[in-house]
C-alpha cells in the first residue's frame, strides 16, 4: 500500500477536518432539502468561507455538503412532493405516497441508508479506480489530453441539452469568455479593452455564482407566485428502517449504486438521469413492479442509492482528469485551483496524501451524513418552514459578498450580476448553462493542449489522429455527437407520431 | 448569435501578431471559435430552434415582467451605490427592496430581517472570517 494512502486517511482523519464534514454534512443536508436551493448554490454560498481554511478543511467540508445535499433533497421530495434538488424527482414518485400514508419515518429512513449505500459504494470505486486512472492518465500528452476534453466538452452537450447545437453553442461562448485576458502562451492581452480587471481574466467562480445563483433567485419568484412555497406539517415518527425493508432495498440499491457511479464518471450524466434510470431498471426487475408509484419502499431505494453514488463517481474524472462529472465537482476544481491545487493526474504524485486525504474526506462525509441525517431528522424538517421571503435575500446578499471576496474587488460583482443575466437569458433560450461552466473550466486548457501540439509536430494537424489515445478520444466525441443527434431525430418524430 | 459572432470575429481581426516561427498566433483560438460559433448559429438557424424571445416566454416562466423589471433596477442601483455605501447600508437596502418583490409586505418584518440578517451577515464575514468588506457610509460603526 502506498504511503500516501496511510498519509490521507490521517489527514482525513485529524478532528478538525472530520468536525469540517460534519459541518458540512449540517449544511448540506438543509440547503438540500429546501426547495429552489441546489446543492450547487448551496456550495456556492458556503464557498467564500473556505477561503480562510486549509485546502484539506475547505474541501472536506465542501465534500460533506456535497453528500448530504444529494440525501437533504429527498427530503423534501418525500414530506412535500417538491424535490429538493433535481436528483431527488424520481425519490418523489414513490415517497411522497408512502408519506401521504403516514409512513414519512419509514419512507425518510429508507431514502437516508439507501443513500449511505450508494454512497460507500461510490466511496469504494473512487479509491480503487482513481489511481489507476491517474497511472494511464500519466501518460498521456498534449494531444491526448486535447482530445480528451473535447470528448468531455462533448458528451456534457449531449447530455445537458435538450438540443445539441443549443449544448455545444453554450460551450463556445464558454470558450469565448476564456479568451478575455492574457494568451496563455504568449502573454499577449486579448478582448480587455484596456481594463485592468480583466487582464487575469474573467474569474470562473464570478462567472458562475452568477449564472447559477441569479437564474434560481429569479424562478423563485416563481415559486411563490404560484403558490407552491408550502411549508411542512407531516409528524416524523422512527426513521430507523426495519429488517423487512432493509431486505426489500437490497436489490434497488444493488442496481442503482453502480449505475449512479457509471453515470457520476461521464460529463454531465448526473444524477437526475442516475436516478431515473435506477429507478427504471429497478421495476423491471421487480418481483412487483404494480407496488411503483403507490409508496414501494424500493421506488425510493432505488433513486436514493444512484444519486448518491453519482457524488464519488463524479469525483473520479475530477481527481484523475481534471475533468469535472457536474456542476459540483466545477466548484471543487475551482476551489482547489484558489489552493493553489491542480486536479488531475500529477494530483496523485505531487500531491498524493492531499489526494487521498480528499478520498478519505468523501467516506467519512458518506458517514456522517447518515448519523447526522438519522438522528437529526426531527429537528433538520424545520427547516423547511423558513419563508423563502427571508431565504432569498439572503442568498442574493452571500452571492455579492461572495463574488467580492475572491480578490476584494467590486469589479467582480458586477462580473457576477452580467452572468446573472445571461443565465437566465440562456434559461429563456432554453440553453443550457452547464457547458458553458465546464467550457469555462476547461477552455485555457484546451487551448494550452491545442497549441503546444501544433507547435510540437510544426502545425501538422494528424498528430491528433496518429495517437491512439488521442483517435480514441475524438472518436467518442464524434459517436457522442453522432447519438445526441440521433437520439434527437428519434424523439421529435415521436413527438410528430404522438399529434 | 451572429452579430455576437461578428462583433467576436471583429475583435479577433485586430488581435495583435507575434512575429514567432512555427508558433501560433494569439488569435488563433478564437478564430477557431469564431468558425464554430458561426456554425452553430447558422445550425440553429437552419434548424429554426431558436424560441421567439418575447413575452411568451416569460408568462411560461410565470414571472410577471414588471416584478423583473423593478428587480433589476433594484440590482443596478444597487451595484452603483455598493461602493460608495458599503456592504451594510447597501445590503440592508437590497435585502429589504428584494424581500418585499418576493411578497413580504409587512413594514416591521421588513426592516427586522434586513437589517438584522445584512449587519449579521456582515459581521461575519468581517469579523469571523476576515474578509475584508468595506462598510462605506456606516464605517464609524464597524471599526
Amino acid at each position: 500500500m502506498s504511503p500516501d494512502v496511510l498519509d490521507g486517511f490521517f489527514q482525513a482523519t485529524q478532528y478538525d477536518t472530520i468536525f469540517a464534514v460534519a459541518i458540512g454534512c449540517l449544511i448540506g443536508l438543509i440547503i438540500g432539502m429546501i426547495p429552489g436551493l441546489t446543492i450547487s448554490t448551496g456550495i456556492i454560498i458556503v464557498l467564500p468561507l473556505t477561503f480562510v481554511l486549509e485546502p484539506e478543511i475547505s474541501i472536506a467540508l465542501l465534500l460533506g455538503l456535497y453528500v448530504s445535499g444529494m440525501t437533504g433533497g429527498s427530503f423534501s421530495a418525500i414530506l412535500l412532493n417538491i424535490p429538493g434538488t433535481p436528483s431527488a424527482t424520481a425519490t418523489a414518485i414513490d415517497g411522497n405516497p408512502m408519506a401521504k400514508g403516514g409512513e414519512a419515518g419509514r419512507a425518510l429512513g429508507i431514502a437516508i441508508t439507501a443513500s449511505f449505500v450508494g454512497g460507500l459504494f461510490s466511496f469504494l470505486c473512487l479509491f480503487f479506480i482513481s489511481p489507476i486512472l491517474a497511472d494511464v492518465a500519466l501518460q498521456f500528452k498534449s494531444p491526448d489530453l486535447f482530445s480528451l476534453m473535447i470528448f468531455g466538452l462533448t458528451i456534457i452537450c449531449s447530455f445537458a441539452a435538450k438540443s445539441l447545437v443549443k449544448g455545444l453553442l453554450a460551450a463556445v461562448i464558454g470558450l469565448a469568455v476564456v479568451t478575455i485576458g492574457q494568451d496563455p502562451m504568449m502573454g499577449t492581452q486579448r478582448f480587455t479593452f484596456g481594463q485592468v480587471n480583466l487582464t487575469a481574466g474573467i474569474h470562473f467562480l464570478t462567472a458562475l455564482i452568477g449564472l447559477f445563483a441569479i437564474p434560481q433567485l429569479v424562478d423563485n419568484f416563481a415559486d411563490i407566485i404560484k403558490g407552491t412555497d408550502e411549508g411542512n406539517t407531516t409528524k416524523i415518527k422512527s426513521v430507523f428502517p426495519k429488517i423487512a425493508d432493509l431486505k426489500q432495498m437490497l436489490l434497488p440499491v444493488a442496481i442503482g449504486s453502480p449505475i449512479g457511479s457509471f453515470l457520476g464518471i461521464l460529463p454531465g450524466a448526473g444524477g437526475p438521469i442516475a436516478a431515473f434510470i435506477s429507478y427504471d431498471y429497478s421495476k423491471k426487475l421487480s418481483k412487483n413492479p404494480e407496488e411503483y408509484g403507490n409508496g414501494s419502499p424500493q421506488g425510493i431505494a432505488a433513486p436514493e442509492s444512484a444519486n448518491n453514488a453519482v457524488t464519488g463517481g463524479a469525483l473520479i474524472p475530477m481527481m484523475t482528469l481534471g475533468i469535472p462529472g457536474d456542476p459540483v465537482t466545477a466548484i471543487l476544481i475551482a476551489a482547489l485551483l484558489i489552493h493553489g491545487l491542480v486536479p488531475g493526474p500529477l494530483l496523485f504524485v505531487e500531491n498524493g496524501e492531499f489526494a487521498y486525504g480528499v478520498i478519505f474526506s468523501f467516506f467519512w462525509a458518506n458517514i456522517f451524513n447518515i448519523i447526522i441525517a438519522l438522528v437529526g431528522l426531527r429537528f433538520l424538517v424545520k427547516v423547511l418552514i423558513i419563508p423563502k421571503t427571508l431565504l432569498m435575500p439572503s442568498i442574493a446578499i452571500l452571492c455579492v459578498i461572495g463574488s467580492y471576496a475572491l480578490r476584494n474587488n467590486f469589479f467582480d460583482v458586477y462580473v457576477m450580476f452580467s452572468f446573472g443575466l445571461l443565465g437566465i437569458i440562456m434559461r429563456w433560450l432554453d440553453m443550457p448553462t452547464v457547458p458553458l461552466l465546464l467550457a469555462m473550466v476547461l477552455g485555457r486548457q484546451i487551448e494550452e493542449y491545442l497549441r503546444v501540439s501544433l507547435i510540437a509536430s510544426k502545425n501538422d494537424i494528424t498528430i491528433f489522429f496518429t495517437s491512439p489515445f488521442s483517435l480514441f478520444f475524438l472518436c467518442l466525441a464524434a459517436a457522442s455527437v453522432f447519438w445526441s443527434f440521433w437520439a434527437e431525430h428519434r424523439s421529435k418524430q415521436e413527438q410528430k407520431q404522438q399529434t | 448569435m451572429l452579430l455576437l459572432c461578428a462583433g467576436y470575429a471583429y475583435l479577433t481581426s485586430n488581435l495583435p501578431s507575434r512575429d514567432i516561427q512555427n508558433s501560433t498566433q494569439p488569435s488563433f483560438f478564437p478564430w477557431i471559435i469564431v468558425a464554430c460559433m458561426s456554425l452553430l448559429s447558422f445550425a440553429l438557424l437552419v434548424q429554426g430552434l431558436l424560441p421567439h424571445f418575447n413575452s411568451e416566454i416569460l408568462a411560461r416562466s410565470g414571472i410577471p415582467a414588471k416584478r423583473i423589471a423593478i428587480g433589476l433596477v433594484l440590482a443596478i442601483a444597487y451595484m452603483v451605490a455598493l461602493p460608495w455605501l458599503g456592504f451594510v447600508a447597501a445590503n440592508i437596502l437590497l435585502f429589504a427592496g428584494l424581500m418585499y418583490l418576493y411578497g413580504e409586505h409587512r413594514p416591521i418584518w421588513v426592516v427586522i430581517g434586513s437589517i438584522g440578517i445584512s449587519v449579521a451577515v456582515f459581521i461575519l464575514f468581517r469579523e469571523i472570517f476576515q474578509i475584508r468588506l468595506t462598510a462605506g457610509i456606516l464605517e464609524g460603526l464597524f471599526r
